[in-house]
């Protein structure tokens, strides 16, 4: 009960910011900030298992995604790229970040029914230095499986 | 390497292009009116003002290194503005000067978001901006894209835009559309029943859909519209048309949209190879197996156009990118006979065009219009094909052949980058083509990013060339070119003296917590990271450089200073 307050609250404080920037007079000049709270938890976010969990699973698990992706042009998908992702907003004692979930891949095809995560990360909005923030990615055997 | 189809033609371009050089210099520089293409079809006169010696002879900048990787870095430019376009990732933006007002129309990549102006997520679309004034844009409209199939956005987006007066059109009084203005768009990207679109935009803060010209594509790209004539060239494929391609699964069908309410199909059109009938079980190489039945390129069947640039009735060429980002080929042809190809009479017809040349042509129908063709290496594919006609050769004002001041007409191609942080391809840059003899294109330059300082494929995301400026703006056109770099940002050439190209300035957007991550494999282990990706430069009709990002940070609104600024003011003001 008290999570689903604190999700309701989430979304509240969300409607708010954008009612904020929707009377901003420089329309939309400035970048709608992340939520004030972490909705995030870290425990949810472990349940997120790349090659397992489905797109169905990841919104019962962290809600519907604060935006969705396909880089993807040409209709098709780049060799290793995701062919779909869905980005979360959080923040935590060290800033803003957001969770990143890749969908799919370049060897699965298009139009099926494939829904699988294949990468999920949690990268800070200021990520330091030309590292990366290390992702979470299936097992080599289970990736296999994904591409039948 | 270059295939010679129309003959003659080079002398009847050369008495066009005097023709065109009268027009434009009578042509307004700037405004709704403007002459150059797509909205007319006269070009920009180009004059020397670089000392014979050229870029050689000059002091020789140095080129700032950028900064880390979370900050902007920039040279010789200035940021006007900024708006975040819903963190929605734009594939193309185009600016259009409407009555006055400078509107922005970005078409998207796909996905979803927030729209505060509704307060509904939605299907990435059209984003329509006002940039007047370029301190504050203000975001007017989002049209939406299509829904997901499937819950997937594999198939959605709408990429591409472009837009024209209603007034510059044939007929516009007859047709009511005089005073208005039109945009055309691709919708959806990759699914059974994809489009292209028209709205009418003149009001851009409340646009209404006026027609859907063909339905049940996929893999609709990236289309050109001349708004003097109204004829479109749009990209896609389709999955029941038979047309077949490597890779991009896309070709060309030419409307007449002069009339935007009324769509008239002309023909479908590609690369020999690419066609219905084609055999692609057997057919050989045109490169070195020339034949009736044969395959231009260097896969069989050739990788499917990207995006044609047509420069208009005048100059009367199309210039055609294939293979996007490998195994490519540059294919320039006779717009006349592009277009009127499938007719037994009149201007540009073919006596000998077959029954079916408007929807399943044969190889002597798609070789009617074909000036000549340009095999890139399997490493590198066509993506954009922008042409500047007759820029001054420095070196060659007095001394060479009868002492003449000699000009080129360049072609500039780029390929596209594909991966994440280089990894599994080659380097992807842009060139520079002498088309002086267009049936001969020759190379004249290259255009490169080097990969150090700045450590451009440790940073994350894409990097290499993607994107050609297309708009033209006098002040730049022979002067500057500008190449959308991916992660390396904006990137603008002096190229007064096209045989050596000079880095200019550049600029590379901070990420932003809007920034969408990309992540990629080496070696086993997988990380992402924060990088913008330029996906497209573009000019507005006062000079105003808009960098659109492809990872969702949004658009910048640049100004060129200090020698950048320099090298498009006359010799005298320098």
């Amino acid at each position: 009960m008290r999570i689903q307050m604190l999700v309701y609250c989430a979304g509240l404080a969300l409607c708010f910011l954008g009612t904020t920037a929707a009377r901003s007079e420089d329309g939309w000049a400035k970048v709608i900030p992340p939520p004030s709270v972490d909705t995030i938890s870290a425990a949810k976010l472990a349940k997120v298992q790349p090659g397992t969990s489905t797109k169905t699973e990841v919104q019962a698990l962290l809600g519907a995604p604060w935006r969705i992706l396909q880089f993807n042009d040409c209709g098709m998908s780049m060799p290793g790229q995701a062919d779909e992702s869905w980005d979360y907003r959080g923040r935590n004692a060290k800033g803003t970040y957001r969770v990143h979930i890749e969908f799919d891949d370049s060897d699965v095809a298009r139009f099926d029914d494939s829904d699988v995560a294949r990468l999920v990360a949690k990268i800070p909005d200021r990520a330091a230095g030309t590292k990366g923030t290390r992702a979470k990615t299936a097992p080599p055997d289970m990736k296999v499986a994904m591409k039948m | 390497m270059f295939h010679i189809h129309v003959p003659r033609l080079a002398k009847g371009f050369g008495c066009s292009f005097f023709l065109v050089l009268g027009i434009a210099s009578q042509a307004p520089a700037q405004g709704p009116a403007a002459a150059y293409p797509p909205y007319g079809s006269a070009i920009p006169v180009i004059t020397n003002t670089e000392h014979r010696s050229g870029a050689v002879g000059e002091d020789t900048q140095k080129m700032p290194p950028p900064n880390g990787p979370n900050e902007e870095s920039i040279w010789n430019m200035k940021v006007e503005g900024f708006n975040d376009n819903q963190a929605r990732p734009i594939y193309q933006p185009l600016i259009v000067n409407q009555n006055g007002r400078e509107i922005m129309y970005n078409g998207n990549l796909s996905g979803t978001a927030m729209n505060p102006l509704t307060g509904v997520s939605e299907s990435n679309g059209t984003s329509i901006i006002d940039v007047t004034n370029v301190k504050r844009p203000k975001f007017l409209f989002h049209i939406p894209g299509p829904d997901p199939i499937n819950g997937s956005f594999a198939a959605a987006g709408a990429q591409m835009v472009r837009v024209c007066p209603g007034s510059s059109m044939p007929n516009a009084a007859a047709n009511g559309i005089a005073g208005k203005f039109f945009l055309l768009r691709a919708f959806g990207n990759a699914g059974a029943n994809e489009s292209h679109q028209i709205w009418d935009v003149t009001e851009p803060s409340a646009p209404k859909f006026l027609t859907t010209i063909i339905s049940g594509l996929s893999n609709t790209h990236k289309s050109w519209w001349e708004c003097d004539t109204g004829i479109a060239y749009l990209v896609a494929g389709s999955k029941s048309d038979g047309w077949q391609q490597s890779g991009s699964t896309q070709h060309v069908y030419i409307y007449d949209l002069s009339n935007p309410a009324k769509p008239q199909f002309i023909r479908q059109f590609g690369l020999p190879g690419q066609q219905p009938t084609a055999s692609v079980a057997t057919q050989q190489p045109c490169l070195n197996a020339p034949s009736d039945t044969c395959f231009e390129g260097t896969t069989n069947p050739p990788g499917g156009v990207h995006g044609p640039i047509s420069m208009g009735t005048v100059v009367n060429r199309v210039y055609m990118p294939y293979g996007v980002g490998s195994s490519g080929v540059i294919q320039i042809d006779d717009r006349m006979k592009l277009i009127n190809g499938c007719k037994a009479t009149g201007p540009g017809s073919n006596p000998n065009a077959s029954p079916n040349c408007q929807n399943s042509p044969t190889q002597a129908d798609l070789l009617w219009p074909q000036v000549s063709w340009v095999t890139m290496n399997p490493e590198n594919g066509g993506h954009s094909s922008m042409p500047v006609f007759n820029v001054p050769i420095p070196e060659a004002q007095s001394n060479f052949g009868d002492g003449t001041p000699e000009s080129k007409s360049l072609l500039f191609v780029s390929s596209e980058g594909t991966a994440n942080n280089c990894f599994g391809q080659a380097p992807h840059d842009a060139w520079i083509l002498d088309i002086a003899n267009e049936q001969t294109p020759w190379p004249m330059a290259t255009l490169n990013v080097p990969q150090f300082p700045g450590n451009f494929c440790g940073k994350g995301a894409r990097f290499g060339a993607h994107a050609v400026t297309e708009q033209i703006y006098p002040p730049y056109y022979g002067k500057i070119i500008s190449v959308s770099w991916f992660n390396a940002g904006v990137r603008v050439w002096d190229i007064r003296d096209p045989k050596n190209p000079k880095p200019l300035a550049y600029f590379i957007q901070a990420p932003t917590s809007n920034t969408a991550a990309s992540c990629s494999t080496i070696n086993g282990v997988t990380n992402c990271f924060n990088a913008t990706m330029n996906d497209y430069v573009e000019y507005d009709d006062r000079g105003f450089i808009y960098a659109a990002d492809r990872a969702g940070t949004g658009v910048t609104i640049l100004s060129l200073t200090g020698e950048a600024r320099n090298a498009i003011l006359p010799q005298s003001e320098q």
